[in-house]
C-alpha cells in the first residue's frame, strides 16, 4: 500500500496558493452578483429566470423540440450525469451543457443568475472538503509551514470539483428546458407523460400567486419602513417580523378564498383551457436518442478507470 | 439549505423521489380534491414568507417554515413543501432538480411531524398555542438540519465534514425560527384562530360571504 503523499510548503505561501485565489473567485462572484442584477432590474422590479407565461415562438432546435421528448431527455440525462464519479467526464458533461446553451440561444443573465444560486452550497464543499476529507493511502496532503492540522487533502478538492461541475453542468440545462416553451406548455407535457393534470395546475396556480404575494409582502413591508421599522437583531426585529408573517398568511388565504370563487364563477370545473400539442416526429425522437446516447456514453467513459 | 445537483449519490436522489412520490400522494388524498387550487395559493403563501430574512448579528438568516407549514396545513403541507421546492428549483434553482425529491423528503418530513406535534399538544389558550407553536417551528427546522446531514453522509466518508457543518450552520436558525414561529402563531391565535383547527382545508361554510 502506498503511503498517503505529502508536500510540505513554507507558511508563506498558504496566502498566496490559498486565500489570494480565493479571495478573487469571492470578488467575481460579487461582481458577477452586481452585474445581473443591473442588467435584470433596469429600474423596474427583479424578476428574473421567470419563464414567460407567453412567449413568441423561437427557432432554436430546442423550441421546435417536442416538450415531452425535451423533459424525459433532459431529466434521464440529468440523472446520467448525477451518476458520474470522475471529474474528466464531469467536465465534459459541462461542455456538452454549454453547447446546449449556445443552441439553444439561453439569456445569459438568467444562466448566470441560476449558477450564482447553487455557489453558496457549492462553495461550501470547496472550503470544507480538502480540510476534512480523511486521508487515505495514496492521496496527497498540501502541509503549509509544519501545520499539520492544516493539511489540505488534494483528493478532497477533487472530489468537490467533481461535484461543482456535475451540479454546473445541470444547473446550465434548465434554461434551456424551461426557457425554450411557455410554462403553461411545458406543463401540459408533464400531464401527457403521464403526471396527474392536478399537478401542473397546482403549479401554474402557485407560480401565479407568488408574484401577487410577493407584492403584498413589499407593500406591507414599505409601510413597516414608513412607520420607522430597521431589522435589528433583536426580539422586537423577530416578533415585528413574525406578525408580518401572520398577517400575509391571513390576507394571502382570505384571499384564496376569493381566488377560488372568482375561478369558479369563470366556468372552472377542475381543468384549465390545453396548449396546442402538435404531434411528436421521428425528428423529435432522433435528437432524443442522440442527447441520450451522448449521456451514455459520459456513463460508460466514467466506468473506464482513469 | 437546499441540496444542489451532483451531490448525492444516485440511489438516494431516486429513492428520494419515490419516497417523496409516495408521500406526495398520500397527502393529496388526505387533502379535498376540490380544495387543491387553493392549497397551491396556499403554497405561494409560504414560499414568499419563506424569502424573508432575518437579521442574526453580522449575516442574516431566511426563514424554511417547516414548523409553520405543518401547523397551518396539517396532512396536506406535504404536498404543499413538495410544489414549493418543485417551483423554487424550477424558477430560482434553489435545491437541483434531480435532488428535489431528498430536498422534498428534508422539508416536508419535519412539516409532516410538527402538524401531528402542534395539534397534539397545542392547548386552549393563546399563550400555550404560541409556546406549542415556538417548540415545533424549532423542532422543525432542527428536524430538516439531522435529515439534511443524514443525507449528505450518504455520500461516504468523505462527506462526514460537511454532514457536520451543515449541521452546525442551522443552530442560528433553529433559534429565530422557534421565536418567530412562537409569535406567528401567537398572532394567528388572537387574529384568525380557526387558520390553526383542523381539519385544514374543509370545504367552506356557505354562511361566509
Amino acid at each position: 500500500m502506498p503511503e498517503p503523499h505529502s508536500i510540505a510548503l513554507p507558511l508563506w505561501q498558504l496566502p498566496v496558493l490559498v486565500f489570494v485565489p480565493l479571495s478573487v473567485l469571492v470578488a467575481l462572484g460579487i461582481g458577477l452578483h452586481r452585474f445581473v442584477r443591473r442588467r435584470s432590474a433596469p429600474g423596474e422590479e427583479r424578476d428574473w429566470s421567470v419563464p414567460p407565461l407567453a412567449y413568441g415562438a423561437g427557432t432554436s432546435p430546442l423550441h421546435r423540440w417536442d416538450v415531452r421528448c425535451k423533459i424525459v431527455t433532459i431529466l434521464v440525462y440529468s440523472f446520467m450525469i448525477v451518476s458520474l464519479a470522475h471529474l474528466t467526464p464531469a467536465l465534459a458533461a459541462v461542455a456538452v451543457s454549454l453547447l446546449v446553451l449556445v443552441v439553444a440561444r439561453a439569456s445569459l443573465v438568467k444562466v448566470l443568475m441560476r449558477l450564482l444560486a447553487i455557489t453558496g452550497f457549492v462553495g461550501m464543499f470547496f472550503v470544507v472538503m480538502p480540510l476534512t476529507a480523511p486521508v487515505h493511502p495514496g492521496d496527497t496532503v498540501v502541509i503549509f509551514g509544519g501545520l499539520k492540522w492544516l493539511g489540505f487533502n488534494l483528493r478532497g478538492l477533487q472530489l468537490a470539483a467533481t461535484i461543482a461541475a456535475k451540479a454546473v453542468a445541470i444547473t446550465l440545462l434548465m434554461e434551456p428546458l424551461l426557457s425554450t416553451a411557455p410554462l403553461p406548455v411545458t406543463l401540459h407535457g408533464l400531464s401527457r407523460l403521464g403526471a396527474p393534470e392536478i399537478i401542473g395546475q397546482m403549479v401554474l396556480l402557485s407560480y401565479r400567486y407568488l408574484h401577487v404575494f410577493r407584492h403584498e409582502a413589499r407593500r406591507m413591508s414599505s409601510g413597516m419602513r414608513v412607520r420607522g421599522f430597521r431589522k435589528r437583531t433583536d426580539l422586537q426585529t423577530l416578533r415585528a417580523v413574525a406578525n408580518f408573517l401572520g398577517m400575509l398568511f391571513v390576507r394571502s388565504f382570505e384571499r384564496t378564498e376569493r381566488v377560488f370563487d372568482a375561478m369558479r364563477a369563470r366556468g372552472y370545473r377542475g381543468r384549465f383551457p390545453e396548449p396546442d400539442a402538435p404531434p411528436m416526429t421521428a425528428k423529435d425522437l432522433v435528437l432524443a436518442a442522440v442527447w441520450l446516447l451522448v449521456g451514455t456514453a459520459l456513463v460508460a467513459g466514467d466506468r473506464i478507470t482513469w | 439549505m437546499h441540496i444542489s445537483d451532483g451531490v448525492l449519490p444516485l440511489s438516494v436522489t431516486i429513492g428520494g423521489y419515490v419516497a417523496s412520490g409516495t408521500l406526495a400522494a398520500w397527502s393529496a388524498r388526505r387533502t379535498h380534491q376540490e380544495e387543491l387550487p387553493k392549497l397551491a395559493v396556499m403554497t405561494a403563501a409560504f414560499f414568499v414568507a419563506s424569502l424573508i430574512h432575518v437579521p442574526f448579528g453580522p449575516t442574516s438568516v431566511h426563514l424554511i417554515l417547516p414548523g409553520l407549514t405543518g401547523a397551518l396545513l396539517g396532512p396536506s403541507a406535504f404536498l404543499a413543501v413538495a410544489l414549493g421546492l418543485l417551483l423554487q428549483s424550477l424558477l430560482f434553482q434553489f435545491g437541483g432538480l434531480t435532488a428535489l425529491g431528498a430536498n422534498a423528503l428534508m422539508m416536508g418530513l419535519p412539516a409532516l411531524a410538527c402538524g401531528w406535534v402542534f395539534q397534539k399538544f397545542k392547548g386552549r389558550t393563546i399563550m400555550h398555542q404560541a409556546v406549542t407553536g415556538g417548540l415545533v417551528g424549532a423542532l422543525g427546522t432542527a428536524l430538516a438540519a439531522v435529515i439534511l446531514a443524514v443525507l449528505l453522509a450518504t455520500g461516504g466518508e468523505d462527506f462526514f465534514g460537511v454532514a457536520q457543518i451543515a449541521l452546525l450552520a442551522h443552530v442560528p436558525v433553529i433559534i429565530v425560527e422557534g421565536l418567530v414561529s412562537a409569535f406567528t402563531i401567537g398572532f394567528l391565535a388572537r387574529v384568525k384562530p380557526e387558520l390553526l383547527q383542523p381539519p385544514y382545508l374543509r370545504p367552506r361554510k356557505a354562511a361566509h360571504a
